[in-house]
């Protein structure tokens, strides 16, 4: 019989993995929203904000600036690309957009060795988070704890930017109706391009956080672009509740899998997404279903 | 004019065959002072295990700079041959035979993964090339799959998990637990270990294997805490093996359980810092072993890089010092004579006092144990030698990967 005090650190332990997944479902649902593409490179931008959060800290010895700076310079990087790029490319059919973010992925994982070199960096814990606190007995980290605040702030703020601002509602009437929204003189290319910053600047978020737990490396995006993808089909493309739903079902299905069979580990995660995609195609949460 | 012009014709010819039989004295001469030897150096430079292809190319690329500054190896330049396999091993054998058929090298060196080596070696009687092993750590390459075209310069997989067990016998630990990446080095690291604990008559209370790209440790770590074991052993490497080790010391995991490991390269304690504090491995090559050779080579190595020679450009260096040493006995780098001379080669470099055994072509070298530890003058835990087992201990018996006592 399982003890109450593992049951509550199992359950911390998933949650905090549930913030991380997140930010990168989150970021990767909202651009599919309003855009309909499926962005290959979100792993990568997951692995520049990690990769920047490394320099700004280990530069000013300060991870809480790191963790400011780095999602905005991925959010800018990641404006520039739908600027200069995505744009031509609205009028051609969706393999064209999955040639060209995949292809950026592979451009900017190299840049990264070439520029940061091709070895793991730390980043270390900031001081405030970096002890343990007992729960129930069982020791656990406070910079988990700090992740799941993290993760619940974050997704407030998004649900918050998403219903009172105005931007926030172009983005919901562009994904619902996006000729609607151009006829009545808004600019929606302009909206496209905020979103695919802000899904990118989430994913750099992402990665600062996720750096102290993974260290920054070249083989972060490839890992985590998969789980995800995973997500976002589980939630339902384009949801932002579903995407957060997806991300605390995998984080709980995985540790606690993990736990009980660990000689299934990896297939855990995809059976739930089978399942999902068998009961209801659309995702959980998704609009088709 | 007809008679005249056969003349001509005539001394022509002649000319000619006196042009093509001084030709055929002269070039022989010329091609065995200005021919240089070719090494051939398969790297997986990318993929998942890029940093140790990178370490190997160091490794390569400075001896072959050092080497010919003295004036190459038998009087001949080295020409070093580099081409990346990705850590693929078809890739591998493509990239090896080009470098047979195109550039006539017969010496390879440096083929990263165990499963590209295990790839090559079938195909080195057909190539008539010889492969000396700079990393590769699979028991097999000595054992099962041994072939005579290959020598392992290195400390192999069970060698560096003997070495640990053979210091855990005098060790205060009591209880082990084990963790390693689910693929073929992994598992059979966790099983050389768990013989090695069971003929010890300690107490193995049980593993659990990551796949490998795992990111979150918490479910792995809550299970080896609830183990009860006072030590765990850990057969990681890479980007698994620092996110395990950060993850590990939030949880203050090490407060309770000592971390073992197989092996360690200096990689590791770099981009975990702290994290990697009072961790116990084997290390086939450590830069602070204490020898006036090895001083006079990380003092090169410094020279150049501005760095610490890692484990794996270490244990590179020694497999080219092999080579030297074995064509300088055989005189000549010619696959029959050099097999021959490899066969029984013996040498002091930067490990001490090293022998290729002749029955299945592994190198007997001194196992050295490590603990990581803080130490003036470095910005990350440097390895500190605890203890060193002769090679004959280490070394398993010919063509076997396990021990019997």
């Amino acid at each position: 019989m399982p003890s109450l005090s593992f049951l509550v650190t199992e359950i911390a332990n998933a949650l905090s993995q549930a913030a991380l997944l997140f930010f990168l479902g989150v970021g990767l649902t909202l651009i599919f929203g309003i855009m309909r593409i499926v962005n290959f490179a979100h792993g990568a931008f997951y692995m520049l904000g990690a990769f920047i959060g490394y320099s700004v800290a280990s530069l000013t010895g300060n991870f809480w600036l790191a963790l400011a700076v780095a999602p905005i310079g991925v959010g800018i990087a990641g404006a520039l690309f739908e600027l200069g790029i995505l744009r031509r490319l609205y009028r051609r059919d969706e393999s064209a957009f999955l040639m060209v973010t995949f292809g950026l992925a592979l451009a900017m994982t190299d840049l990264i060795r070439i520029g940061w070199g091709p070895e793991a960096l730390q980043v270390k814990t900031p001081a405030a988070f970096s002890g343990i606190v007992m729960l129930m007995g069982e020791p656990f980290p406070t910079y988990r704890l700090f992740l799941i605040g993290a993760g619940v702030l974050v997704a407030l703020a998004i649900w918050q930017f998403l219903e009172r601002t105005r931007l926030g509602l172009l983005i919901r009437a562009t994904s619902q109706n996006a000729e609607m929204v151009y006829a009545l003189g808004i600019d929606v290319n302009l909206v496209r391009s905020a979103v695919f910053g802000i899904g990118c600047g989430l994913a750099g978020i992402g990665g600062v956080l996720a750096a102290p737990l993974l260290t920054a490396s070249i083989g972060m995006a490839a890992d985590m672009i998969i789980d995800a993808f995973v997500i976002v089909i589980i939630g339902g493309m384009g949801s932002f509740a579903g995407s957060l739903l997806g991300a605390l079902l995998v984080a709980f299905v995985q540790v606690f899998g993990e736990y009980y069979l660990p000689n299934l580990a990896l297939a855990f995660m995809y059976l739930l997404m089978l399942l999902v995609l068998v009961v209801r195609p659309g995702g959980l949460l998704g609009k088709e279903a | 004019m007809n008679g005249n012009s056969m003349l001509t014709r005539r001394r022509a010819i002649a000319l000619g065959a006196m042009g093509t039989a001084l030709a055929a004295t002269w070039r022989p001469r010329l091609a065995v002072a200005a021919e240089p030897i070719k090494i051939g150096a398969p790297l997986a430079l990318t993929g998942p295990l890029g940093s140790v292809g990178q370490q190997l190319k160091r490794g390569c690329e400075l001896w072959v700079k050092v080497q010919n500054a003295k004036g190459g190896l038998l009087g001949r330049p080295i020409k070093l041959l580099v081409e990346d396999t990705g850590g693929n091993p078809a890739d591998a054998v493509r990239k090896a035979q080009e470098m047979v058929e195109r550039d006539g090298c017969n010496i390879f060196t440096g083929i990263t993964l165990s499963s590209e080596a295990l790839a090559v070696v079938p195909k080195l009687d057909e190539w008539n090339a010889i492969f000396i092993s700079s990393d590769n750590g699979d028991g097999r390459l000595t054992a099962a799959s041994f072939v005579p075209n290959f020598f392992r310069a290195n400390v192999s997989a069970p060698m560096g998990a003997r070495a640990v067990a053979l210091y855990l016998r005098t060790a205060p630990y009591k209880k082990f637990y084990a963790i390693g990446m689910d693929y073929a080095w992994g598992r059979n690291s966790v099983a050389v270990f768990k013989s090695e604990m069971e003929n010890a008559k300690k107490d193995f209370v049980g593993s659990v294997f990551s796949p490998i790209g795992t990111k979150d440790f918490s479910t792995y770590i809550t299970k080896i805490r609830q183990s009860g074991a006072d030590a765990c052993y850990v057969t990681m490497a890479g980007d698994d093996y620092n996110a395990f080790l950060s993850q590990a010391a939030h949880y203050e995991l090490p407060k309770k359980v000592q971390l073992l490991s197989e092996v360690v390269d200096l990689t590791v304690p770099k981009a975990v810092g702290d994290a990697a504090i009072g961790l116990i491995s084997s290390m086939r090559y450590c830069f602070r072993t204490d020898n006036p050779k090895n001083k006079a080579f990380v003092a090169t190595w410094k020279k150049e890089y501005n760095a610490e020679p890692d484990n794996n450009e270490g244990e590179q260096w020694q497999a080219l010092q092999v080579l030297a040493a074995g064509a300088e006995k055989a005189k000549s780098t010619e696959t029959k004579a050099l097999r021959a001379a490899l066969a029984t080669v013996q040498l002091d470099d930067i490990n001490g006092h090293v022998a290729i055994r002749e029955c299945d072509h592994q190198i007997v070298q001194d196992g050295t144990v490590v603990r990581l530890v803080k130490a003036e003058g470095f910005s990350y835990p440097v390895p500190q030698i605890i203890a060193t087992f002769p090679g004959e201990k280490t070394v398993p018996a010919c063509k076997q990967m396990t021990y019997s006592d």
